[in-house]
């Protein structure tokens, strides 16, 4: 089928990633200044959730224990904060890493089970971590632990605009959405989406299929960690209730939502919930039915989520 | 010395024993076939030789390599590919996909994960001669999962040729079609005996008797006895417990 819309999805990116870029600029002026954080808080969401859809919509593995490596993120700012570290790159980067290696652990456990098993066993790391996280007195325990200094970015970056954390969130999400586009083309994801489509057939081609799926869990674990550090300097305090098992679950509903396996999937679906959370909470307190109402409409109209929705509408039928 | 052995192969299932003490020897070029009624076993010791059962007791060797300690994935890695029952194919990829995804697997590293594999040249060309040489170059762009079954089962075979098998163990690759695309998968199978040894499980006698170099005949997880067409004919226990009369026609 052609393409309706000829270009307009190649340039479709850009001018996001523009209106995004402009939008602390414009916000005062349009009276939406607050905003900006919540715009904030749904690009740090988004990182996570793409992470998420790349080991469940590319790799085919339900995992239910993304917020642990949130956690394990967000506690790794949290411990080098308290031990003095002041550098955000070096806060972030170390929460990629550290939740990179729990990844690598629970993902080397967790990937010899399948199906409901692997819901199970992801789930139950994710609760330890949780258990453990509650058991850390020094941290705060179940009361949490307010960064009250925000880490230091480094040379010019401090201090050049009130919202240079803004913009600086916005590069690593755009980079984190880029490189994961480019790796779905890749040898390795093709060979990912194969595992997901008939992982029989991919070991008789002669794949190493526990490796393939090791290697995407600990990428997806240390991105997920990356977006915790973020999120711990979003909120400047963490509590174990980032990585409570619900927290996993409402992350799995948004890259449903959005569509699993599709590009464009775990933004839009971060960027759907969050922003029918934010604008039912206005008007009411019982906000959570309608967005029950709206899941169900998806799961019955658009089972492959609102991606896929879009994309036969652009006419790109099958796009990935 | 054999091309491949497999030497006491044995599988329970709970008090059944599905494979007996099984030793089989495949030699270079040949094209040895597996016949047995149904519930002989036929299957399971495809499985445990391509290693997607584990075998309880036994060892297999091909080439002077012991592959039996193998994971699956390493055993087609050191030239034992093979075929499924039932088609296994990427249904809701094109057949180009599906053949790339094969070549790749033989061709450098898959965890490459920043480079465009589309953009590689030397896979899309095995890709196409694969494609050629296997007759499914007309329907290239089809997605895999709306080709009719005789080109479905082509396909199959093709995702096994693109690991270039030492042993090709093909699993009934006649099963539910009719005359003329059986016929065209003998042709096709008979192309390969040059460059592959063929482990060939059956029901179409027909397609056994023009293809096989040698019959084993597998009654009750034992191998009845091993030996050419003509001694597989004249076999009367062979008769009695699996070919009847169907050997007269």
């Amino acid at each position: 089928m052609p393409e309706r819309f000829p270009g307009l999805a190649r340039r479709l990116p850009w001018l996001v990633l523009a209106l995004l870029a402009a939008f602390p600029l414009l916000a005062p002026a349009l009276g939406l200044e607050y905003y900006v954080g919540f715009v904030r808080r749904v690009l740090i969401v988004a990182i996570a959730a793409s992470s998420l859809n790349f080991i469940l919509g590319y790799g085919g593995m339900a995992a239910l224990g993304h917020a642990g490596f949130i956690g394990v993120g967000a506690y790794t700012v949290v411990a080098l904060v308290e031990a003095g570290v002041s550098s955000a790159w070096l806060a972030w980067g170390s929460a990629a890493v550290l939740a990179g290696l729990f990844a690598a652990a629970i993902g080397a456990v967790s990937l010899r089970t399948r199906g409901v098993y692997f819901i199970m066993i992801t789930l139950a790391f994710a609760q330890m971590l949780h258990y453990l996280a509650v058991s850390l007195r020094t941290y705060g325990g179940d009361d949490g632990y307010g960064l009250y200094t925000p880490l230091a970015l480094g040379a010019w970056l401090d201090g050049a605009h009130a919202q240079v954390f803004y913009w600086v969130v916005l590069a690593i999400a755009a980079a984190v959405f880029a490189l994961f586009s480019r790796v779905a083309h890749s040898r390795y994801g093709h060979a990912l989406r194969g595992v997901r489509d008939n992982e029989t057939r991919m070991v008789a081609l002669g794949y190493p299929v526990y490796r393939l799926k090791l290697a995407g869990f600990v990428a997806a674990g240390a991105v997920a960690g990356l977006a915790g550090g973020l999120l711990a300097s979003h909120n400047a305090f963490v509590s174990p209730s980032i990585m409570h098992w619900t927290q996993s679950a409402l992350l799995l509903v948004m890259v449903m939502l959005g569509g699993a396996g599709r590009r464009w999937g775990a933004p839009l679906g971060v960027a759907l919930w969050l922003t029918l959370e934010e604008v039912l909470k206005l008007y009411t307190d019982y906000w959570h039915w309608p967005l029950g109402l709206l899941l169900l409409l998806v799961v019955f109209h658009a089972p492959q989520g609102v991606a896929a929705l879009l994309e036969r509408r652009a006419g790109k039928e099958g796009a990935r | 010395m054999s091309l491949f052995r497999a030497e006491g192969l044995v599988k329970r299932f709970g008090g059944l024993l599905a494979t007996d003490h099984v030793s089989l020897a495949v030699e270079a070029g040949e094209i040895h076939a597996l016949i047995g009624p149904n519930g002989a076993g036929k299957s399971t010791l495809v499985d445990l030789i391509s290693g997607l059962l584990p075998a309880d007791a036994g060892r297999i060797v091909l080439d002077g390599v012991e592959l039996t300690a193998l994971t699956p994935h390493a055993r087609t890695r050191a030239g034992l590919a093979r075929c499924f029952q039932i088609s296994s194919v990427f249904r809701n990829d094109s057949v180009r996909d599906n053949l790339l995804l094969a070549v790749q697997a033989q061709a450098g590293s898959s965890f490459r994960c920043l480079s465009r594999r589309d953009a590689e040249h030397a896979l899309q060309e095995r890709a196409e001669a694969l494609a050629q040489r296997t007759g499914l170059a007309e329907v290239l762009e089809r997605n895999a999962g709306t080709l009719a079954h005789g080109l479905q089962k082509r396909l199959d075979l093709a995702l096994a040729l693109a690991a270039r098998p030492r042993l090709l163990l093909l699993d009934e690759p006649m099963a539910g079609m009719g005359p003329e695309d059986s016929q065209q998968m003998v042709a096709l199978i008979r192309g390969l005996a040059g460059e592959t040894a063929i482990l060939l499980i059956e029901h179409d006698m027909d397609a056994v008797f023009q293809l096989a170099d040698r019959i084993s005949v597998l009654v009750y997880g034992k191998v009845l006895t091993s030996g050419d067409a003509a001694h597989i004919k004249g076999h009367a226990e062979v008769q009695a417990v699996y070919l009847g009369t169907e050997v007269a026609g």
